[in-house]
């Protein structure tokens, strides 16, 4: 079978989800959730039968690559909708509160909450095979006109509605420098194919200043989209006020396609030694200040979501870090263990939000009372985030820090040193609200089966790959981060 | 295709596993998991030493230069299955599986009995990882492990509060040599390259070594500072006593047999590199002489009989760790795998002991016990005789002849000190056996007591066996590294030997005459009772200090941070927090000028132009 | 006319959305002002496309890109326009400067 079926697959679930509830209204919202979990999880077992070879050669093959690292993301991209729906499930009676008309089943509702991560999934599945620039750009934007929708989804609150806007306007302007940088990337190459230009570009010696100038404002837009300074601003506003799902999912799955697709756009400029000379410094600025805003804005946070965009801002420029090492296959294992430790999270969030009606870092006393196990997932959570041994998150970023200090670049490992340090402080803040701060009251904190399942899986990933890395490293194979077939390398014109 | 050691690894992993998560509820089948296990374990290290394949081949966890096989910088899960590994594997899993067996009968009372048994499983594995442990790196995780599980043991009663403490204290005082021992295996893998025990003994055997002088000697002491938090050497001996807080049997294999002799194994493992430089070599065996010699002194005026052999224990493995400075290091293994089986006897006899007399464990209120436990006594009574090596018949006289011959050899100072521990070693044990076996009973629950039941009996009487034969050459040579058995051939063997015979007398005779017949203590001597009042001093220093820290740092708060921040350290990450927090004011506006301005930096910073 | 004439005329189209985002407070108007920036994107496209000519022809890639680009503006300006009537429902403005519940 080949790969891109996939996708039409997961559009036309969405679509029939989308048509049956507009035409025959479920009673019970959690259906639609059920049925998209349950088809996603066959399209991720799909995945392992795929024939990349099998793609059409003149139609679809120019546009769309089915390499590891394009598979690898999909699967990423599966599981994570796959967990955000089930987040939903669990989130739904705090979106009903917040949607006008969905407490009655006839006027509005939540329906769309589950069936819109379904068309993300697709665009971020379409994002992470795109190798042309134009489907690259289509693919984006059905991700993030999805997300609109999504972060202003609770419309009865202010809060949603504000990082809607937020995330609106300057997702739009990311848009238009996306577009803007693709016109001059064409204009100097007159290519917009992904492959041409990992052909072409390493030797170019004319049109530099506007390769340069196009590239740059792609870097631009997709650093905003990954949440890297000074484009990281939208990301502690939108992840607090949007609700907790979609924050993981923008959390989680926007930002791992994004840095795929930042790496592979990247790759041919940094192989221009023209371009490179410039670019790096820029890039490794870029991911220092991204490091040194993320972790020190971390520190005076009080809400857990808020904690976490900073978090999400602090690895990104670990993510960076790693792409400037120029080693694909780590940054693929930083982004699974990431996916892990952020959505395990996300789902305690959840779980306190709906019980104790806040999420604060003060909704967590007690916790390590209240529900050990829970407490513990947490514990593991925030131990792979801050980067304690045995965990998923230490072999990433010491996977990161030895690849710069390998390709010596001393100053960022100087400013990435500390800032990991100073991860291990608001991380630990998180425990010590657990386990030493006095809950308001001491009830069981009940967590249902469905999440209990989640979380134990969640935990166990960040567990497994921190002990056995190489798992994740056998799916990725080592594979170039630019598919170049064959065919497009004799055929590609120079200009 | 499953290879033995790593199952031999795996398997008491999985057995903790097993009984902490589903057999929790049932004492019975988690203890009868737990023996079946060991003595599967037992099984296993028979077959391998017997020649079943041991290749084990390693485990790559993690590499520097992640997923790029040309950099050959990896930390790997190796496993090292030589004939060291392998007799010390036996000694581990014969003393592991008996106490097993011995704990059947004394924890059947217990409520806890699968915490009890997932400790004594997670105990084995972490031991056997120290083990079988290819590299340092690897056995540093197994280190902190075994760390772990004798802090749970020791703390198994931990609604007492006395073995709370000393479950803390064990756990502490081993972190501050477990630093020392890491900073060392940073400093070996700094200069090296390299932790794995083969590849460094390679390096070593090519000569030219990347570190010389004094930056050698601190690598190899800071290497020995594990060796002396996990074994128990001063100045860090002051746990091993108060670790007798936990239950006898976990006494039996954690604090006396097996993790206190990890120490001394690793010191083994690495006597290449301690052999390099003589300065190091020369203060392990001063610490291990002082160790023994302090740890006797202390032993004669205790009166908990668990106290009396757990400073019996730290004694001999000073004996070893001289030995091991001594660049003897052949001589010290031989004495840790004698010493295994003897003191866990001891430990064992004690615990029948105890159990019998309804934990009672003051010997002064014992006496005429070896008419009501006559197995016992006569086991106790081996047991005495080979920790104070009577000649010929028993193993410890072998081992010990071995040491002090080396000692005789390297240095004369260190050869009297460890004659004189001999002879009062031979008091205080003899006081030991006089006090509580001989004479008549002093209590109601001594009068009282009857003969240990049969598993215990069945494991003492295994154990005395191993404690006679360890030394007999058919036997250890059987088992030993190629080598390893002393030779006593040397010229002045006679005299080392007439020596060690006149101490022993001299020991027995004085003690035997002072005590028979007492009721209760003739001697009196505070300073020794109260541990030459090291602990007290360690007390004083860390409140001083922590007072010294704490005044300091309030001083610091008070006048500095204050001054220019809004109160105390919480103050500064604040102050960084809200200037971070006003750089993110919510403002939207604020968010498009600086993705403008962002922009416009790119594309000025890239320009050609 | 020759191309760079047509670069600069987007340019200027381009610089006058980002300054409008900049300076601008009411949210509508920034709105259009991304519209602006599309705008100058498809220009920019259409001069490359038209002054490219591959065998006598203009470019036919950059010129799918340009009606790809208007659609996906519509969407966007579907959503977007819903996004922000929602807000002014519940908060009665479209100025930035009433969008302060989320900071720090």
């Amino acid at each position: 079978m080949s790969p891109h079926y996939l996708e039409i697959f997961v559009i036309g679930l969405a679509l029939t989800l989308l048509m049956a509830d507009a035409f025959f209204p479920a009673r019970e919202k959690r259906v639609i959730a059920w049925i998209g979990a349950s088809g996603l999880a066959i399209v991720f077992g799909l995945l392992f039968v795929v024939d990349p070879a099998a793609l059409p050669p003149d139609t679809i093959a120019p546009y769309y690559s089915a390499d590891p690292h394009a598979l690898f993301f999909k699967g990423l991209a599966l599981i994570a909708t796959i967990f955000v729906l089930l987040l939903g499930c669990d989130f739904m009676p705090v979106l009903r509160r917040g949607i006008n008309g969905a407490d009655n089943d006839r006027k509005g509702g939540v329906a769309e909450s589950f069936i819109l991560p379904l068309f993300a999934c697709a665009g971020m599945m379409w994002m992470a095979s795109a190798t042309d620039l134009i489907f690259l750009f289509l693919s984006l934007e059905l991700v993030t006109i999805s997300f609109y929708v999504l972060v202003a989804s609770m419309r009865r609150q202010v809060g949603s509605l504000e990082a809607g806007v937020k995330y609106l306007l300057l997702g739009a302007l990311s848009t238009g420098m996306l577009v803007y940088g693709i016109t001059w990337v064409f204009g100097a190459t007159g290519m917009t194919k992904m492959s041409q230009l990992a052909v072409a570009v390493p030797g170019m010696t004319d049109n530099i200043a506007a390769l340069t100038f196009g590239s740059m404002l792609v870097l631009a837009a997709l650093a905003f989209k990954v949440g890297l300074f000074p484009f990281h601003s939208w990301i502690p506003d939108v992840y607090q006020g949007a609700p907790t799902p979609v924050t993981a999912f923008l959390a989680v799955a926007s930002k791992a396609a994004a840095v795929l697709v930042l790496a592979r756009f990247l790759d041919p400029f940094l192989n221009n030694p023209e371009i490179a000379a410039k670019l790096i410094p820029v890039l490794g600025v870029i991911s220092g200040a991204t490091l040194l805003f993320g972790n020190l804005g971390a520190l005076g946070q009080y809400n857990f979501k808020r904690l976490m965009a900073y978090s999400s801002i602090a690895h990104a420029g670990f993510l960076l870090l790693g792409i400037l090492g120029r080693d694909f296959t780590l940054v693929s294992f930083y982004l699974g263990a990431y996916v892990c430790m952020t959505l395990a999270a996300f789902f305690a969030i959840s779980i306190v939000r709906r019980s104790v009606g806040r999420d604060d870092l003060s909704a967590f006393n007690g916790l390590a009372r209240r529900n050990p196990a829970l407490a513990f997932t947490l514990v593991v959570s925030a131990a792979s985030l801050a980067g304690v041994p045995l965990t998923a998150g230490f072999i990433g970023k010491f996977g990161v820090l030895m690849g710069a200090v390998n390709a010596g670049y001393w100053p960022l490992v100087a400013v990435a040193v500390p800032a990991a340090a100073v991860g291990f402080y608001y991380y630990f803040k998180i425990v010590r609200h657990m386990f030493w701060e006095k809950p308001d009251d001491l009830e069981p904190l009940p967590v249902g089966r469905l999440s209990t399942t989640a979380l134990a899986l969640l935990t166990a990933g960040t567990l497994v790959l921190g002990f056995y890395p190489r798992l994740l490293e056998r799916a990725i194979q080592d594979a170039p981060i630019v598919p170049i077939p064959a065919a497009t390398a004799n055929t590609a014109d120079t200009p | 295709m499953v290879q033995l050691p790593w199952l031999l690894l795996l398997l008491p992993l999985a057995t903790a596993a097993l009984i902490h998560f589903a057999l929790g509820g049932s004492g019975r089948l988690a203890a009868w998991t737990g023996t079946a296990s060991a003595f599967g374990m037992l099984g296993l290290s028979v077959s391998l030493l017997v020649g079943a394949t041991a290749e084990a081949s390693p485990f790559v966890w993690l590499e520097t230069g992640m997923f790029h096989p040309d950099l050959e910088q990896a930390i790997t899960l190796s496993l090292k299955t030589d004939r060291l590994a392998l007799s010390m594997m036996l000694v581990v899993t014969i003393v592991g599986a008996l106490v097993h067996l011995f704990s059947l009968t004394y924890m059947a009372e217990d409520k806890a009995r699968p915490r009890y048994y997932a400790g004594l499983s997670l105990f084995l594995f972490s031991m056997t990882g120290i083990v079988l442990a290819g590299n340092l790196f690897m056995m540093f995780i197994f280190w902190e492990l075994v760390g772990l599980s004798s802090y749970l043991l020791i703390g198994h009663w931990f609604t007492k509060k006395s073995a709370a403490e000393a479950s803390k204290k064990a756990f502490l005082t081993n972190r501050i040599g477990d630093f020392g021992f890491l900073v060392g295996i940073l400093l070996i893998w700094g200069a090296f390259g390299t932790v794995d025990f083969n590849a460094l003994e390679r390096r070593v055997d090519l000569g030219n070594l990347p570190l010389t002088g004094g930056l050698l000697t601190a690598g190899i002491l800071c290497l020995f500072a594990g060796a002396v938090g996990k074994s128990a050497q001063f100045p860090l001996h002051v746990w091993l006593p108060d670790a007798m807080e936990g239950p006898t049997p976990v006494s039996a294999l954690i604090h006396a047999a097996t993790m206190v002799a990890a120490g001394v194994y690793m010191l083994v493992r690495i006597s290449f590199l301690i052999a390099l430089d003589p300065t190091a070599a020369m203060t392990i065996a001063w610490i291990g002489g002082g160790t023994a010699l302090l740890a006797a002194l202390l032993a004669t005026q205790q009166d908990d009989i668990k106290r009396v052999l757990a400073y019996s224990t730290l004694s001999q493995l000073g004996y070893m760790v001289m030995a091991v400075g001594l660049l003897a290091s052949q001589a010290a293994y031989f004495h840790l795998f004698t010493h295994a089986f003897f003191k866990a006897l001891l430990f064992l006899g004690a615990g029948a002991v105890i159990y019998c007399c309804h934990h009672e464990q003051n010997i002064w209120k014992m006496g005429g016990l070896a008419k009501r436990m006559p197995l016992t006594f006569a086991t106790f009574a081996i047991g005495t005789a080979c920790l104070i090596a009577v000649p010929y018949v028993t193993s410890g006289f072998y081992s010990k002849e071995a040491i002090l011959d080396s000692a005789y050899a390297a240095s004369r100072p260190l050869f009297w000190i460890a004659a004189f521990v001999a002879l009062l070693t031979a008091f205080y044990m003899t006081r030991l056996v006089v006090v509580a076996f001989l004479g008549k009973a002093r209590s109601q629950y001594a009068r009282d007591a009857v003969e240990a039941p049969t598993p215990m009996a069945f494991a003492l009487t295994c154990l005395t066996l191993l404690s006679i034969v360890g030394g007999f050459r058919f036997f250890a040579e059987a088992i030993l590294p190629r080598g390893f058995y002393p030779t006593f051939d040397s010229p002045h063997h006679n005299f080392v030997m007439a020596v060690s015979i006149i101490c022993l007398l001299a020991g027995v005779v004085a003690s035997f005459l002072l005590y028979r017949g007492r009721e209760k203590d003739p001697l009196h001597i505070t300073p020794l009772r109260r541990g030459l009042y090291i602990d007290d001093l360690y007390t004083g220093l860390i409140r001083l200090f922590q007072d010294g820290a704490a005044a300091v740092a309030a001083a610091f708060d008070r006048h500095i941070l204050n001054g220019f921040f809004l109160g105390g350290t919480a103050a500064l990450t604040q102050a960084v927090g809200s200037v971070f927090r006003r750089m993110q004011p919510g403002s939207l506006h604020f968010y498009l000028v600086l993705a403008a301005l962002g922009i416009m930096l790119l594309i000025w910073a890239t320009s050609t132009v | 006319m020759t191309l760079e004439h047509y670069l600069i005329a987007a340019g200027i189209l381009f610089c006058t959305g980002l300054f409008g985002m900049i300076v601008r407070r009411n949210i509508l108007v920034i709105f259009m002002c991304l519209e602006l920036i599309l705008a100058s994107a498809t220009l920019t496209l259409v001069a490359f496309s038209r002054f490219r000519l591959t065998s006598g022809l203009p470019d036919i890639d950059a010129q799918m890109l340009v009606f790809f680009v208007i659609t996906v503006a519509a969407a966007e300006v579907a959503v977007g326009l819903a996004i922000i009537v929602s807000l002014y429902r519940s908060t009665q403005s479209v100025h930035m400067e009433d969008l302060h519940t989320l900071k720090g």
